[in-house]
């Protein structure tokens, strides 16, 4: 054994090495994973829920993670390919949720989605979609593209004035109350699986959202222009280099995140029954967390983030606080998730799935 | 080899740039660290106003003197909720003040009156941020509102520091009244019922009125739903009930199924949700898809008359019943009915949320009260003194629109007269304080 060697091994052994920060971090693990421990227990013991509750908390959870999944992959497909957290995201959304709106509403009076759910459905969420996706691309063009060469805070503060003159745009044209999304009578209809009561927008959230994810993991990863949106992301200047073309790319882009932001949208305001202004910073900032979570620029790791951040919160403060017997448990629940978001970023600092990327580009 | 070839990545140029990064951060942390320090100071820090007795034209005052020159406005300053989902709380009291300024044609002992009307968006930074602009305008006389008890709790102190009295108009904690409230509020009276009462008022409806024996209670953490609900709870255990629990939302939050889910597994006789629009609506609505409380009654607060709830909440407002004063033509001043008059002559419409007529009377309250203290020099010049105003306030009675204004020593002016009504029609439209929603008790 070498002397360089033993004077590496030797700080593991010796208290006085240890910094403050690193005891501070380990006992907020230890903490953190005894709150998950203790709680999970102490709710187990407790037997407050009956199966049937904890099932609805599951789904509901799934619900809300799927609608948080679909808007990450906006914020990490455009990380992934210019590194820029689109600060707006959130409000791309809003857009196609107040689109869908102005269909839904009209249709809804006249019977026609309750009657055709089906093309309903269709005609809300294309109308959603072209809204936020024409939208998205303006911004990218107006106002990202002159910054595209500029390094520093330029892209990221040009993206939080999108995000304040969407908002306001929408505000000053449709006004600043809460409007209520309709409810066709199909909606609030459960069926049962197993014991279980099983509501049929959520099952038609996840299930869409499931089939809306595959197919855009497939475009990504099988289609030339998916490819090519891989090469800008891996490396933007060889790419340009090989031929692609940038500008296309991003384009690209921008159109699949709007059009994922559109249907986040649609199925948002069908389970939350609310549409204003203001409505798409907080799932957008969740949903940017769930994007850090997975691995920002990761597809999977925003899926999985968002599935992830929407079980934890739902589930979350009825397993681990309840059982410790904490009063209003609920008003916590944003404390968990990001608790628990900083917790995996402690242990996994690129993120769920952030570590593959960066070895297949070393 | 490797260590060269990775410099040049993306991240290696990230990473150079850190330092940079750091110091910004750093200097933004030491930033927000002052301007906090400086506010924790300026809210607690001195308790009243310390400037020294002022003279000015013919008004000698211990805390300041404003003077008017000839034919200058009086500045009153407002500030309300007048943006986001309870503008209709916020708007319906500004109209209720600009409908006081008409009776007097706009004018007090020949100056025009002037309504600085600021937005402090029914939250503790936009109130503190009104207030501050407020107070920075040496001209301000009085101020009117909030709405809002998680902007007076911050604003009213701020304005008191620069010897501006404030007259809330339908803030209700009962903190900002009550005998320990601390000589910063000694410049805050409100023209509106404190929610001590009210909150006796919907316990004693829940056990007589709905035979309720188990209660769960949901607040938002802002000042005036956590206090309602405490005061409700406490009074809902004396009269015999039960409460088996308290839980808390955050007034953003969207997704209440798991918070619902969680208070059927309680079984509980009433949730009690004195919330603002969006979340109240959120929990309305989705309790009627959570399997566990098809029988479970739900009761609301006095921050939810408005046609802008209907809008929000949909169908499921049908039966919905909310806590609030007793506005009843009987119950109500003489002129109530000739004020609603006016009130839709002039905005073509009927009033749009509850607490316009609490706003008049706090208007009326300031005009009087200045009236009372200003003094006129040969040159047409008007003197207002600070002190002589606040006491000034304090003393005046009269018989408002809301019923007889009299303040107390802790800036209790208003008296309370219970209700509870319930909404019978889901279309904004049919909106009508008395009809849509009605009253259902007491009897």
């Amino acid at each position: 054994m070498s002397g360089a060697q033993l004077a590496r091994s030797r700080p593991r052994v010796t208290i006085g090495r240890v910094s403050p920060v690193e005891i501070v971090l380990w006992s907020l693990r230890i903490l953190v994973l005894f709150v998950v421990f203790a709680g999970t227990i102490g709710a187990i013991v407790k037997d407050r829920y009956t199966a049937a509750q904890w099932f609805d908390f599951v789904m509901f959870g799934l619900t809300i993670g799927a609608i948080y999944a679909q808007i990450a992959l906006g914020y990490t497909m455009v990380y992934g390919v210019l590194r820029l957290i689109n600060f707006a995201h959130g409000d791309i959304v809003m857009c196609g949720a107040f689109a869908g709106y102005f269909v839904a509403s009209p249709l809804d009076r006249s019977g026609f989605l309750t009657q055709h759910p089906v093309m309903g459905m269709t005609a809300i969420l294309a109308v959603a979609i072209v809204t936020s996706t024409v939208i998205a691309l303006l911004t990218e063009r107006i106002a990202y593209r002159p910054f595209r060469r500029v390094s520093g805070s330029g892209p990221l503060i040009a993206a939080i004035g999108v995000s304040f003159f969407l908002e306001q745009t929408f505000r000053g044209m449709f006004g600043s109350s809460v409007k209520s999304y309709p409810e066709p009578s199909w909606q609030r209809s459960t069926f049962g699986v197993w014991g279980f009561n099983v509501p049929r927008i959520d099952v038609l959230v996840i299930g869409l959202a499931i089939i809306f994810m595959a197919g855009l993991y497939l475009i990504v990863q099988r289609t030339k222009m998916g490819t090519a949106m891989r090469a800008v992301a891996e490396d933007a200047e060889a790419a340009a280099l090989m031929g692609i073309d940038v500008d296309k790319v991003v384009v690209f882009t921008f159109t699949l995140g709007g059009a994922m932001a559109g249907i986040a949208g649609v199925f948002y305001a069908f389970v939350y029954k609310q549409v204003y202004f203001f409505m798409g910073f907080t799932p957008g900032i969740k949903a940017f967390g769930a994007a850090v979570l997975g691995g920002i620029g990761s597809i999977p790791g925003a899926m999985v983030g968002g599935v992830f951040l929407g079980l934890v919160e739902s589930v979350g403060p009825s397993l681990f606080l309840d059982g410790l017997g904490i009063p209003a448990p609920y008003q916590l629940r944003d404390l968990i998730a990001f608790t628990l978001l900083i917790m995996v970023l402690i242990f996994r600092p690129n993120g769920i799935f952030g570590e593959r990327m960066a070895k297949q580009r070393a | 080899m490797k260590t060269p070839t990775r410099s040049r990545t993306p991240e290696g140029m990230t990473r150079s740039r850190t330092p940079e990064g750091m110091t910004r951060s750093r200097t933004l942390r030491r930033i927000l660290l002052a301007s906090t320090l400086a506010t924790t100071v300026l809210a607690i820090g001195r308790p009243a106003p310390s400037s020294a007795a002022q003279t000015l034209g013919p008004v000698t005052d211990e805390i300041g003197v404003i003077r008017i020159p000839k034919n200058a406005p009086i500045q009153i300053g407002g500030m309300w909720v007048l943006s986001g989902p309870d503008t209709a709380l916020g708007l319906d009291e500004k109209r209720g003040v600009e409908l006081a300024f008409k009776t007097v044609g706009g004018k007090l002992l020949g100056h025009p009156l002037k309504l600085n009307a600021e937005d402090d968006q029914c939250n503790a930074e936009g109130g503190q941020t009104a207030a501050t602009k407020l107070a920075a305008n040496p001209q301000t006389v009085i101020v009117l509102g909030p709405a809002c008890s998680s902007v007076a709790t911050p604003a009213a102190p701020i304005l008191w520091q620069a010897g501006i009295v404030d007259i809330g108009t339908a803030c209700t904690a009962p903190a900002l009244t009550a005998p320990n409230r601390g000589p910063q509020y000694a410049g805050f009276v409100r023209t509106v019922f404190s929610d001590s009462e009210q909150g006796k008022a919907d316990a004693t409806y829940a056990r007589e009125g709905l035979k309720a024996a188990t209660v769960v209670t949901v607040h938002d953490g802002s000042p005036y739903a956590q206090q309602l609900q405490q005061v409700m709870a406490d009074n809902f255990t004396r009269l015999g009930g039960k409460v088996l629990s308290q839980e808390a939302v955050s007034p953003n939050d969207v997704d209440m199924h798991p918070l619902l889910t969680k208070i059927a597994s309680e079984k509980p006789d009433l949730i009690y949700f004195p919330l603002f629009t969006a979340a109240a609506a959120q929990v309305l609505r989705q309790a009627k898809e959570t399997p566990g409380l098809e029988k479970t009654v739900l009761l609301g607060g006095g921050s939810l008359a408005s046609a802008a709830f209907i809008e929000a909440a949909g169908p499921s407002v049908v039966g919905f019943r909310i806590g609030y004063p007793d506005v009843s033509a009987d119950a109500m001043g003489k002129d109530y009915p000739k004020f609603v008059a006016e009130y839709k002559k002039a905005y073509n419409e009927g009033p749009i949320s509850g607490y316009h007529a609490n706003a008049y009377d706090g208007a009326i309250l300031a005009m009087k009260a200045i009236e009372k203290v200003a003094k006129t020099d040969s040159a047409g010049n008007l003197y207002v003194g600070r002190k002589a105003l606040r006491d000034a306030v304090f003393e005046i009675t009269f018989d408002g629109i809301s019923g007889p204004i009299a303040c107390d020593a802790n800036g209790q002016c208003a008296q309370f007269k219970p209700s509870v009504l319930e909404f019978t029609s889901a279309d904004p439209k049919t909106y009508d304080l008395g009809k849509n929603p009605k009253k259902i008790w007491p009897k």
